[in-house]
């Protein structure tokens, strides 16, 4: 697609075809157009956990009896969890299911937080989540002409589809998200999308850049060299980033005003980060829970940075279980489901676990069949929201048929999602304050689907 | 040779006639009857085309290219001996040292560095001197990607120095050659998985890994979207068109199917071996466990793999039939890929964009995948000639000139340390490089990215101007606020506290500043060599003056405070806008 063609970005509809990018400070005139947010009186919070190489869903979320358990062991063979290693949920179409319990000798935790978690009613399960442009059928796959979202199976462009819900990677579902909603923060120089120690594109806005931190206890840190402290090399650094921002070459331009903004956020954010008291939730010493323990700091100073709304992301890594898939994905669910535990605990003691919703999303689920020691890549997948305002305890979505060749099989054991990203990012934004009548701007393909709230939601 | 003047020349007019009138400089006029291959003219230009080669300008390598031109200079780096990885940690291990990952890039650094050789350090013959082979390594390494974060492989430097080897001996030979030595040595293999990839057994609905199948589509020759010549993407209806699909994915994963260590006899009990020949060397198929039949029936029952289909593939529809071998299959396999018109713009441009220019023309992509192509004897992917035509391309030897808001790259966080390096002259007196993890302060390290889509991807774009314009930037993609804060933070805390107090460390590489810091009592003349050796002569009126504001201020009287100057220029031209941007 033509990187041009994003004049027709769906956000610039909205405003009644004013391109975002047009040359010379156009963006103002949309940062006007926008500015018709009132100030938030409360706080919402959205942190997406992305799960990089595309989880497998499917051993995460597993039949423990019921006709699904029978197809699921004939699919998955030496793949299959143990009914007697999988942590029951609920039963839905006449199977129960239940969370891979992932202990080990080592980890006698596992996923069971998250398990709680979902037992008292503050998380859910959506089924079969994935990147789809329309309702799909096997037969549309293989129909020429029919709309699919990008590669179904390339790591990259499936990493951009769920986080951008189109075919180029100009813009972050969250980063619209933004874009609609900052000027309802108190503070709207501060960037309100934060990234931990990660990189992506959901947050990517047109008008606010994200931040990015380090996790736990790094955070935000200081450019040392040029402290206040020493006047004059700060003033020559911050001469030559002004001089750079008015040089020809365009991406000499680009890092002057990258490191202009990373000056100014990181003065914005770190001494209300370094006055904020000692949060007392324990988190896992894992680079995940260093990383949302570091939203969790973030989150504490809300009201000193002026933030009533707030995207975070982190992610972790090591779901690209082609091999040895067996002793690889219990280590990386344990890893999310504990830091994710812990993360929802520290809502509970900052007192916003009504306003905080974490949620996961992945590049895709993985194949139906093995490849002799672990899965290839899929499509759709089940995903956990987590909070104090999720309508927990319930799977929505239908769950798949695994049977290889069956009714959800569209490629050769890949399941085609019924639920989209659009759909299960809309229901979230619905609840973190976009107008309904601007959901369809955020997410493009939300009109194909008849339902843009699955439900999840208080 | 004749042709490709006069390519060169053409090109040139074009150039030239698309830009404006003062940009068409001495330069290009001297060149244009000699075409771009002849120079260079100054210690400037020099200087400029050893960003593009070396891992930063010294003043003996400018004045040793000024005496050979461009052209010679090219054909004696590719003569040069290469500096390969396993000798050296093969020579740690003799010292009774472990080999693990630090060794590796102990090598790395010093191949990098050039210079001596801890072995033999002053041995004339051991001195290394391959940067250009090093720097293309280096750009392969970023496209053929495997990473010690795989435990797997991270767990053995002999895995990882092996593998590297392959990039630094292919980087001057022919890509069919690279891209069969890529596939079979095990490094890779045990990376994504084509190691002890099996034929199905579909009692256990278990089918081919398609790992491999997948990325050596997409990463290392064809990519996912067909391409023109000139490396834009082909459009249909105004979408791109997938070079492949999953059909094609599924047929690949049955090809890359039996393949195990070397000289293996038994599929599950068999090992590198006590003198590791499995890293060593390439993998040996056991048939047994090839799928010699293939996922799809064609009309007469015949089973096949269906791999790439292009105009004139050579296999009819791009399927490989029944009854090949592991080894048949894999030449004809890799004999797929390899013809299919879009290895070299895919190829070619990311050369570029690792080089010289993250957005070359598309003209300039085609003139290079042309080469690529044929060389100028009738051979296809001969990579000499490919990096010859980049280096001599009028684009890379004017561009900073005819496009001077959009030519020329950021350069990776890694190669602005190595610059520091170079242009003090610093070393620790073993002349060993001791640097283990750089990936903590500067996002990235030799074969250690997160993933196998490297440290960031060729289509990366910052927010802002650069996208607005569809133009790329990939290397700030490892430059978010967390991420260039450490970059900054690392070298100014070389410069400031790891200093070379009265010669250098015995085994640490501080910062020799004290060559310069006779300079820097005059510090006109300390910017004069930074702007030639750090930035080739085009540091900015604005910029120098801003900087002598800054350094004149710091009283020079003593050593002190001639070294402060030294690590107050460093450090704000290390970090400044103009320096970031390599053009």
């Amino acid at each position: 697609m033509n990187r041009r063609n994003f004049l027709r970005n769906s956000l610039s509809a909205a405003l009644g075809g004013v391109s975002i990018y047009s040359a010379l400070g156009n963006m103002k005139l949309v940062a006007a157009a926008a500015a018709q947010q009132n100030t938030f009186t409360d706080y919402k919070a959205l942190v997406c956990l992305f799960m990089t190489g595309g989880n497998d869903s499917f051993n995460t979320v597993v039949p423990i009896s019921g006709p699904a358990r029978a197809i699921y062991q004939a699919s998955r063979q030496t793949l299959a969890i143990p009914a007697s290693e999988v942590l029951p949920l609920t039963s839905v179409d006449g199977s129960s299911y239940g969370l891979y319990g992932a202990t080990s000798s080592l980890d006698p935790v596992g996923t069971s937080g998250v398990r709680d978690l979902f037992n008292t009613g503050k998380a859910a399960v959506v089924c079969n989540v994935g990147t789809l442009v329309r309702p799909t059928t096997p037969e549309d796959i293989t129909t020429p002409g029919f709309p699919l979202p990008g590669e179904i199976g390339a790591h990259n462009g499936q990493q951009n589809w769920w986080q951008t819900s189109r075919p180029d990677n100009v813009s972050g579902w969250g980063g619209r998200m933004a874009d609609l909603l900052y000027t309802g923060n108190a503070n709207r120089e501060l960037p309100m999308t934060i990234a931990i120690d990660a990189e992506q594109v959901l947050l990517q806005g047109s008008i606010v850049m994200p931040y990015s931190m380090n996790g736990d206890p790094y955070g935000a840190e200081d450019l040392e060299l040029i402290n206040p402290a020493y006047a004059n090399r700060r003033e020559a650094f911050l001469r030559l980033m002004d001089e750079g921002t008015q040089r020809t070459h365009m991406l000499e331009r680009s890092y002057a005003r990258m490191m202009n903004r990373t000056i100014a956020n990181y003065q914005g954010i770190a001494g209300a980060l370094d006055a904020a008291p000692p949060l007392t939730t324990p988190f896992p010493t894992t680079l995940l829970g260093s990383a949302l323990k570091m939203v969790a700091r973030t989150i504490s100073v809300r009201t000193a940075l002026g933030m009533g709304r707030q995207i975070f992301f982190v992610e972790l890594g090591g779901f690209d279980t082609h091999d040895n898939q067996l002793a690889a994905h219990p280590v990386a669910l344990a890893s999310v489901a504990q830091s994710l535990a812990a993360f929802y605990n520290a809502t509970v003691e900052l007192g916003v676990a009504d306003g905080v919703t974490a949620f996961t999303a992945s590049d895709f689920g993985r194949n139906t069949a093995s490849n002799g020691d672990g899965s290839d890549h899929g499509w759709g997948g089940h995903h956990f929201v987590i909070g104090g305002s999720v309508n927990g305890g319930s799977f929505y979505g239908t769950m798949p048929n695994l049977t290889v060749g069956g009714p959800d099989d569209g490629y050769y054991g890949a399941v085609i999602p019924k639920i989209s990203v659009d759909q299960y990012g809309a229901t979230l934004a619905r609840w973190f304050g976009v107008a309904p009548g601007n959901l369809n701007d955020v997410f493009p393909n939300l009109g194909n689907f008849q339902v843009a709230d699955l439900g999840f939601m208080r | 040779m004749k042709s490709r003047v006069f390519q060169g020349a053409l090109a040139l007019t074009a150039l030239a006639l698309s830009c404006s009138a003062q940009a068409v400089t001495d330069e290009m006029l001297i060149d244009s009857f000699d075409g771009p291959s002849a120079g260079p003219y100054s210690d400037a230009e020099a200087a400029r085309f050893l960003q593009q080669t070396t891992f930063g300008p010294t003043p003996a390598d400018i004045q040793h290219l000024r005496q050979l031109g461009y052209a010679s200079w090219i054909d004696e780096q590719f003569a040069l001996p290469a500096s390969l990885e396993v000798p050296y940690i093969e020579w740690v291990g003799s010292l009774g040292e472990n080999v693990h990952q630090p060794a590796r890039l102990e090598a790395w650094f010093l191949h990098v560095m050039g210079g001596p050789d801890p072995a033999d350090p002053t041995n004339p013959a051991m001195i290394h001197r391959d940067q250009l082979r090093q720097r293309v390594a280096f750009a392969l390494s970023e496209i053929f990607v495997v990473s010690d974060v795989n435990e797997s492989i991270g767990i053995s430097a002999l895995a990882m120095s092996s593998y590297y080897d392959v990039l630094i001996r292919d980087a001057f030979l022919d890509y069919r050659q690279l891209l069969e030595d890529v596939t079979l040595h095990a490094t890779m293999g045990r990376y994504l998985s084509m190691f002890r990839n099996q034929k199905p057994d579909p009692a256990l609905n278990i089918r081919p890994d398609e790992n491999y199948a997948r990325e050596i589509n997409q990463l290392f020759s064809v990519g996912l979207f067909l391409l023109n010549p000139d490396g834009t993407r082909v459009l249909q209806n105004g979408e791109p068109v997938p070079t492949y699909d999953q059909t094609t994915v599924r047929g690949f994963a049955s090809v890359f199917t039996g393949w195990n260590w070397h000289a293996c006899d038994d599929w599950v009990n068999c090992y590198p071996g006590p003198d590791e020949s499995g890293w060593r060397l390439p993998m040996d198929p056991m048939e047994s466990f090839h799928d010699e039949s293939g996922p799809d029936v064609d009309g007469q029952g015949r089973h096949y793999k269906q791999l790439l289909v292009y105009p004139g593939v050579a296999l009819p529809q791009g399927r490989l039939l029944e009854g090949g071998t592991a080894r048949t299959d894999l030449t004809a396999t890799l004999d797929n890929i390899f013809h299919h018109p879009n290895v070299g713009p895919f190829i070619a441009k990311q050369v570029i964009q690792r080089l010289v220019t993250s957005n070359p023309t598309p003209a300039f992509v085609a003139r290079v995948a042309g080469v690529f192509n044929d060389n100028g004897q009738g051979m296809r992917g001969d990579l000499k000639a490919m990096v010859k035509a980049i280096l001599l391309d009028p684009e890379t030897r004017y561009g900073h000139r005819a496009l001077p808001m959009t030519f020329g790259k950021v350069r990776e966080p890694l190669m602005r340390l190595i610059n520091l390096w170079r242009v003090t002259g610093s070393h620790a007196g073993n002349w060993r490089y001791s640097y283990p993890y750089p990936q903590f302060e500067f996002s990235q390290a030799p074969l250690r990215a997160p993933s196998v889509f490297n440290f960031f991807q060729p289509e990366f774009h910052a927010p802002g101007e650069v996208t607005e314009q569809g133009l790329v930037s990939p290397e700030f993609q490892i430059m978010s606020d967390a991420q260039v804060t450490r970059q900054t933070n690392d070298l100014g805390h070389r410069l400031v506290y790891g200093f070379a107090d009265g010669g250098a460390h015995p085994t640490q590489v501080l910062i020799d500043e004290d060559a310069d810091a006779a300079l820097a009592a005059d510090p006109t003349q300390l910017l004069d060599k930074y702007d030639l050796l750090l930035m080739s002569g085009q540091m900015s009126q604005t910029m120098r003056e801003v900087i002598l504001d800054e350094l004149t201020a710091i009283p020079g009287g003593n050593l002190d405070g001639r070294r402060a100057r030294v690590q107050d220029a460093l450090y704000l031209i290390l970090n400044s806008p103009e320096y970031l941007i390599q053009k």
